[in-house]
């Protein structure tokens, strides 16, 4: 059953629509992940659902319990800020300590909690520091230990690792992802880096515009994206418009322009209306012209038009009668600009999606 | 070399204030320890035992409070609603709330008059709807002080509170929320704390300006005297130049003393601001 279910919720900021009519549905105990470019929606979905902003139209519940109109201080959600937004006035103590205060918790209570949460983020001994005395990073653990202290029913993230430097932004990661996993908190988390969302989360939602593309698990994505915008995002570089669709037993064959495609079959693709080939730079094969034909099918003439040195492999544009693709390939002896060349699409690397 | 040329960019300022203030200040306090060529205390002392003037401190001190205090009641939604408001609209809220310090305190405080007077504006107006009865004496009384302060010095505490709400960070005070905090628990754990620099700042703005000014007592307080206007009565009317540097001291220090108190109390309440 779901945890919390946003039903046909709609935002606008200045007459424009941000969301409309979105749905989202999020099981007890996952980690999902809200990923796509900016303006997306993607912050504003987070912040409607801890209740910093109100929907014009729709439907929050929680554990089946209408929360539209609860107000933010009311709903026990946990939530940690890109900039961590930490109390300067505070010590580290007194800054995780503030939700409990809040309500009303002993002195003994706050300070056993308090302990316990900053030896989960291992941030024991810095009690009576300031914020500003804290790296990015420690300042991070800070504030998902403020977030995690009032025992949320709902953990938010909001870009938390975009101010932290790479090394750190990887630690920190499995850091979250540990710490969830072991207080088994439900947790929404929201980021533009997708390695980052396929790396820690249950499920992965692609939003793109105010609805979203696909909610599935990361490796389905990753391999099966449904829409091209997906595909797109997740580095899917080539596309190409079919024309025309047969539908095989094993596999479906598809033409554009007179070439003839084949594209092994399997669950994610027999929609009918999935007309557009996706392939990625790294599953694309150039081929010298003179060697043998192994088939007409799956392959195009083409003429490399720019090369690009990426230090493990080669990153060359190609002309074809269809169109350009971008293909990576790992050589030693590269091809040369202007070269006639055969550009392959493996069966088994080509998706399809609408 | 280039750090050593700096400082003397500072040097006509400083030589203009060490000849035209600090050396002036000095001779006055000095002689307020000398009676009539002898080192003596005896000219403070007579001070403190005397009850007019010491009723003179206190009304002093409470009207300058009770201004500073009402100031910050008034000022702080001010600031607060033009610290969140677009550019545009912030420039002419700023231009509208400093207007007062543009116009001359001779001419605010007149107005003042014709308000507050026995036969004032205000007077007749409560009179016709029937709230009271008797007109009632605001001019020349404390209360009439206050308000002529009041209006002069608002401007001033809400330009230096503008100036830290306007740098607080949005998202501390959603922080605040979402960890329980109502609106009035953010305020008072988030946005006081963090506003104190500004506040002390404009607190003692507006103090140390109620506190010495002149012209609005003078109009306003008609027979009511404040220190200041003791200090010209004693300095002009009476020719007592040693008895009006006696108060200009008693001045000075009062006013270090309360500047040091109130950052006192900020500090209590934001150790980091």
């Amino acid at each position: 059953m779901a945890l919390f279910t946003l039903e046909n919720i709609s935002v606008a900021y200045n007459k424009q629509n941000i969301l409309q009519d979105f749905n989202l549905e999020i099981e007890e105990g996952k980690f999902v992940s809200l990923l796509g470019p900016s303006g997306c929606g993607k912050t504003t979905t987070l912040r409607l659902i801890a209740g910093f902003l109100e929907s014009n139209n729709g439907k929050f519940l929680y554990k089946g319990k209408d929360y539209t109109k609860v107000p933010v201080n009311k709903r026990n959600f946990g939530f940690v800020f890109q900039n961590y937004a930490l109390f300067p006035h505070l010590t580290i103590f007194d800054n995780v300590a503030f939700g409990l205060r809040l309500r009303k918790a002993s002195k003994s209570e706050i300070e056993k909690r308090v302990a316990s949460v900053l030896e989960i983020v291992n941030l024991r001994g810095f009690e009576k520091r300031y914020p500003k005395e804290l790296s990015g990073g420690q300042r991070q653990r800070v504030a998902i230990a403020r977030a995690l202290v009032i025992e949320p029913d709902l953990l938010l993230f909001d870009e938390p690792l975009s101010n932290l430097d790479a090394n750190l932004r990887e630690n920190m990661r499995i850091e979250i992802r540990r710490i969830q996993q072991e207080l088994g908190i439900t947790t929404v988390y929201v980021s533009h880096d997708q390695e980052e969302c396929f790396a820690i989360s249950d499920q992965v939602a692609i939003m793109n515009k105010g609805i979203i593309e696909q909610l599935s698990d990361p490796a389905t994505i990753y391999n099966y994206p449904k829409t091209k915008f997906v595909a797109d995002f997740i580095g899917f570089k080539n596309f190409i418009d079919f024309e025309d669709q047969t539908i095989h037993e094993n596999e479906i064959e598809l033409t554009k322009s007179g070439y003839t495609f084949i594209v092994q079959k399997n669950k994610e693709n027999s929609d009918t209306d999935k007309k557009v080939g996706a392939i990625r730079p790294d599953n694309l094969v150039i081929r010298p012209i003179q060697g043998p034909v192994t088939s007409t099918k799956n392959a195009l003439p083409g003429k490399v038009k720019i090369r690009t040195y990426l230090g493990r492999s080669y990153q060359y544009i190609v002309e074809t009668p269809i169109g350009d693709f971008t293909v990576n390939q790992e050589m030693l002896v590269p091809y040369q600009v202007g070269e006639e060349i055969i550009l392959e699409f493996p069966a088994n690397n080509m998706v399809l999606v609408k | 070399m280039r750090n050593r040329t700096i400082y003397l960019l500072l040097l006509p300022g400083a030589l203009f204030l060490t000849i035209f203030m600090v050396i002036p200040i000095l001779l006055t306090i000095g002689s307020t320890f000398f009676n009539e060529g002898s080192f003596s205390f005896e000219g403070y002392l007579h001070y403190f035992q005397d009850k007019y003037f010491i009723g003179i401190l206190l009304t002093t001190l409470r009207v300058s409070l009770v201004t500073t205090f009402i100031c910050i009641l008034l000022g702080f939604p001010v600031a607060y609603y033009i610290s969140k408001v677009g550019t545009r609209t912030k420039v002419l809220l700023l231009l509208l709330s400093i207007f007062p310090l543009l116009t001359s305190s001779v001419v605010r405080s007149f107005s003042w008059m014709i308000i507050i007077g026995k036969n004032g504006v205000l007077n007749k107006l409560l009179l016709s709807i029937g709230l009271i009865e008797e007109p009632l004496n605001i001019l020349y009384t404390p209360t009439a002080i206050i308000i002529g302060l009041v209006h002069l010095f608002l401007p001033l505490i809400i330009i230096t509170l503008i100036g830290v709400l306007e740098n607080m960070d949005e998202d501390l005070l959603t922080a605040a929320e979402s960890l329980g905090a109502s609106r009035l628990g953010v305020f008072a754990k988030v946005v006081l704390p963090l506003s104190m620099p500004g506040l002390v700042i404009g607190s003692i703005l507006v103090f140390v300006g109620s506190f010495t000014a002149y012209t609005t007592p003078a109009l306003l307080g008609g027979k009511q005297r404040v220190i200041s206007t003791f200090l010209y009565q004693n300095a002009t009317t009476l020719n007592d130049w040693h008895t009006a540097a006696i108060v200009a001291t008693i001045m000075i220090v009062i006013t270090l003393l309360v500047t040091i108190i109130m950052n006192q109390i900020a500090y209590k309440i934001n150790p980091k601001g």
